[in-house]
C-alpha cells in the first residue's frame, strides 16, 4: 500500500471531450491551446477525427472527398448531406445565382436595417411569408442566427423558455443570450413538459423542433400544442429539417398534423431541403417589426448574400412547382427503410428522411467509419457529446436525388461492413 | 499513508450516479472560481458516489460522497484530468476514516457514522445508506461493458484553512452508461437537507460502476486563487 504511483504514460483520447479543455490553470488565455491541440492532434493521428473533411464536388449523390488521414482524394457515394430535395446543384438554381451575381455582385455590403436590404431580399421574404401562409417572414443570414436572434430578441430576464433537451444549439444559445429562465424537458416527453410548465409563472415560450436531427424522430406536436394552450405558453417550432419536406404542401410538420395555425413562431432554414444558406422566422407583421429592431444577430450581421438569396428563391419556386420531389424523397425513404430493416440495421426511432445507424460503441464507430470510406460510402460518425455516451451512430440523410440503385448500393456497403464488424448478424 | 504524499484506497465496488439540478443551486455552493459542468444550459450535475473500501490506511470502510461536477483545470505539461468535482458532503461508516479524510484531505464531512448496505444483483447494484436505521439515500446503477481503465480526476476542496486540490487516479474495472436504467431516492435527513429544495432528477443520465480497483490520492495542493463565496 501507499507505493509511489507514476502518472499514466498515455491516456485514451476518447476519455476526454471538449468540457475537459474548458479551463487552464494559467492566467494566460492561450495556455489552454497547447494541451487542447495535443489532444486534437493525437485524436486526428489515431483516426478519431473524421470531421470537416473537405469535399471537392457539389453535395450530390456521388462526391469526391479529400480524406485527410491518408491525404488522398476518394470518390464516394454520399449519404451524409442535407440536400433533401437535391436542389443545391439544380441548373435553374445555379443560373439564378449567376444572374444575381451579375446584377448585384457578391455581397450585400451592409446590415439589413442599413444599406444591406436589396429587392431580392424583400422578394424572398414575401415569398416565404406567402408559402408559410403568414403575415410576414424575416430572413436571417444563417439558421443559427435565426434562433439566436428570434429568441434573444423577444424573451427577457424573468421570462421562461422551456425547450426539448435535444434542442439545437441555436435554441440553447438564444435562450442563454436572452437571460430568461431556461428549463429543458425530457426529449419528446409531454408529461415532463407539462410538469415544467406547471412550475413556471409569467411569460412562457416553448421551443420544439419538427424533426430532431440526431435521431430523425418527429415531435409529438398535437400533445405539445394541447399542453401549451392549457398553460398559456407561446410555441416556437423549428422546422429546419422538416420544412419543404413534410406536409401536403411541404410547409412542414405543423401542416402534416393540421396544426399550422396553432404555431406562434415558425422557424426554418434554407440550408437543408432548399440547398442554400440562411433561415427565416414566419409569423405576424407585429413580430416582424419588433424583431427588426431587437434581433441583434440579424441587425448586426451583413445581409444574406444576394447571390444566395436568388438561389434560395429559385429553390423555393422549384420546391413548390415540383411536388414530385417530395414524393420521390418519400419513396426513397420507404425504399431504404425496407432495405435497412431487411438487413437488420438498428435505426432507432426514426420516422423521417434522417436515419441514425446505431453502433453504440464510441471507439468502434471511427474504425467502422474508415472502413466505410475505404468501401466507398460517405457517412458521418456522431459521438458523445453530440449524443449520449454509447449511443454513437452514423447518420444517413436521404435525398430525392438518390436513385434506388444508389440507395441499394449504400445499404449493401453498410450491411457488409456492419456484418464484418459484428454489429449486425 | 506514505511519506511521498500518495495514498491508496482499495475498493471492492464503487458506484456513481450523475443527476441534473438547477445551476443556481450549484453556484450557491461552489467557490466562485469553480465552474459547474452543464449538460444542458441551466442544469448542473450532482454526483452521488458510494465506495466499499476493503483496504486503506484506516482499514475497511464505506463512504458516500455528494459532489458537484466542475470543469477541470488543465495544466501545461501535465496529464489531463478526465473530469473534476467539488465534494460538498461526505459520510463514512467509521470515525477513523472520517477523521483521516478531514485531516488529510480537508473533505467536508457529515459528522455521524452511517451504514452502507450493498445489494448486488444481476447486472445492477443498489446501495442503501442509513444512519441509525433512518434512510438517507437509496441508489441503483446498472452495468454495461467492463474494461480495465486508469482514469485521472481532480477534486477541489475547501475548509476554514484554505482551498485545495488533489489528483485522484482510479484504476480497475470500469463500466459506464447513459441508458437511464438506474435511479435514486433521497430521503429527508440531516445529511441530505441541502438537497431538499433542489429540482433534482431522480434518473441518472450517467451511471458508473467500478470494481476491484484502487483509488490513489496524489499529494494535496494548496490553492491561492480560489476565493470563497
Amino acid at each position: 500500500m501507499a507505493t509511489r504511483v507514476e502518472a499514466p504514460a498515455s491516456s485514451n483520447v476518447l476519455d476526454y471531450d471538449y468540457s475537459s479543455f474548458f479551463y487552464s490553470s494559467s492566467d494566460d488565455p492561450f495556455a489552454i491551446l497547447e494541451p487542447y491541440n495535443e489532444w486534437y492532434n493525437r485524436a486526428t493521428r489515431q483516426g478519431y477525427y473524421l470531421f470537416a473533411q473537405p469535399m471537392s464536388t457539389p453535395p450530390a449523390a456521388r462526391i469526391s472527398l479529400e480524406e485527410q488521414l491518408h491525404n488522398r482524394t476518394v470518390p464516394l457515394l454520399n449519404l451524409s448531406s442535407y440536400n433533401y430535395l437535391g436542389l443545391s446543384y439544380r441548373p435553374e438554381v445555379i443560373e439564378a445565382a449567376k444572374r444575381a451575381l451579375d446584377k448585384y455582385g457578391l455581397g450585400a455590403a451592409g446590415s439589413p436595417i442599413l444599406s444591406g436590404t436589396m429587392d431580392i431580399h424583400v422578394e424572398l421574404e414575401e415569398a416565404i411569408a406567402k408559402f408559410k401562409g403568414k403575415e410576414a417572414a424575416m430572413v436571417f443570414p444563417t439558421g443559427y442566427s435565426t434562433n439566436v436572434g428570434m429568441i434573444s430578441g423577444l424573451m427577457r430576464p424573468g421570462d421562461w423558455i422551456i425547450a426539448d433537451q435535444n434542442s439545437h444549439a441555436s435554441i440553447v444559445d438564444g435562450a442563454i443570450l436572452s437571460k430568461a429562465n431556461v428549463r429543458f424537458f425530457r426529449h419528446n416527453n409531454v408529461a415532463d413538459l407539462e410538469k415544467k410548465l406547471r412550475q413556471t409563472t409569467g411569460k412562457k415560450l416553448v421551443a420544439v423542433e419538427g424533426i430532431y436531427s440526431m435521431d430523425g424522430d418527429v415531435c409529438p406536436l398535437p400533445d405539445i400544442v394541447d399542453v401549451c394552450k392549457r398553460y398559456g405558453a407561446r410555441i416556437l417550432l423549428d422546422e429546419a429539417h422538416s420544412c419543404f419536406v413534410y406536409g401536403p404542401n411541404g410547409r412542414g410538420v405543423a401542416e402534416h398534423y393540421g396544426l399550422h395555425e396553432e404555431i406562434d413562431i415558425h422557424i426554418g432554414t434554407f440550408s437543408k431541403a432548399l440547398g442554400g444558406q440562411g433561415g427565416y422566422v414566419a409569423s405576424s407583421r407585429g413580430l416582424y417589426n419588433y424583431l427588426k429592431g431587437f434581433a441583434r444577430s440579424r441587425v448586426f450581421s451583413c445581409s444574406l448574400s444576394p447571390v444566395v438569396a436568388a438561389g434560395v428563391l429559385e429553390s423555393l419556386k422549384l420546391a413548390q412547382q415540383e411536388p414530385q420531389l417530395r414524393e420521390t424523397l418519400w419513396k426513397n425513404v420507404a425504399h431504404i427503410r425496407k432495405r435497412l430493416d431487411a438487413e437488420g440495421v438498428d435505426v432507432g426511432d426514426s420516422t423521417s428522411q434522417i436515419f441514425p445507424v446505431m453502433i453504440r460503441n464510441d471507439r468502434r464507430v471511427f474504425e467502422i467509419g474508415h472502413k466505410l470510406l475505404r468501401a466507398g460510402l460517405y457517412l458521418q460518425p456522431i459521438i458523445y457529446p453530440a449524443v449520449a455516451k454509447h449511443r454513437s451512430r452514423f447518420r444517413v440523410s436521404v435525398s430525392a436525388s438518390h436513385t434506388f440503385e444508389q440507395l441499394d448500393e449504400g445499404v449493401s456497403i453498410l450491411a457488409r461492413v456492419l456484418r464484418e464488424e459484428g454489429i449486425i448478424l | 499513508m506514505s511519506d511521498n504524499g500518495f495514498v491508496q484506497y482499495h475498493y471492492r465496488d464503487a458506484i456513481g450516479g450523475f443527476f441534473e439540478f438547477p445551476t443556481e443551486n450549484a453556484r450557491a455552493l461552489l467557490p466562485q472560481d469553480l465552474q459547474p459542468i452543464e449538460p444542458h444550459h441551466g442544469s448542473s450535475v450532482l454526483s452521488v458516489m458510494a465506495f466499499d473500501f476493503h483496504d486503506s490506511p484506516v482499514g475497511s470502510y464505506g463512504e458516500l460522497i455528494l459532489s458537484i461536477l466542475t470543469a477541470p483545470r488543465v495544466e501545461q505539461g501535465q496529464p489531463w484530468p478526465r473530469s473534476a468535482f467539488f465534494p460538498f458532503r461526505l459520510a463514512t461508516t467509521t470515525r477513523e476514516s472520517r477523521e483521516h479524510a478531514i485531516e488529510r484531505w480537508h473533505l467536508p464531512h457529515y459528522m455521524k457514522d452511517i451504514d452502507l448496505r450493498w445489494d448486488r444483483g444481476d447486472g445492477h447494484v443498489t446501495i442503501h445508506a442509513t444512519e441509525r436505521g433512518q434512510p438517507i439515500v437509496d441508489m441503483t446503477v446498472t452495468e454495461f461493458e467492463w474494461s480495465e481503465v486508469e482514469h485521472r480526476y481532480q477534486a477541489f476542496m475547501h475548509d476554514d484553512e484554505g482551498f485545495y486540490s488533489s489528483t485522484i487516479v482510479m484504476k480497475g474495472l470500469f463500466s459506464e452508461n447513459e441508458e437511464e436504467k438506474g435511479g435514486i431516492v433521497i430521503h429527508t435527513q440531516a445529511m441530505t437537507e441541502l438537497l431538499e429544495d433542489w429540482e433534482l432528477t431522480t434518473t441518472p443520465f450517467r451511471e458508473l460502476w467500478m470494481k476491484n480497483g484502487v483509488q490513489t490520492f496524489h499529494p494535496l495542493q494548496q490553492l491561492a486563487s480560489y476565493a470563497r463565496r
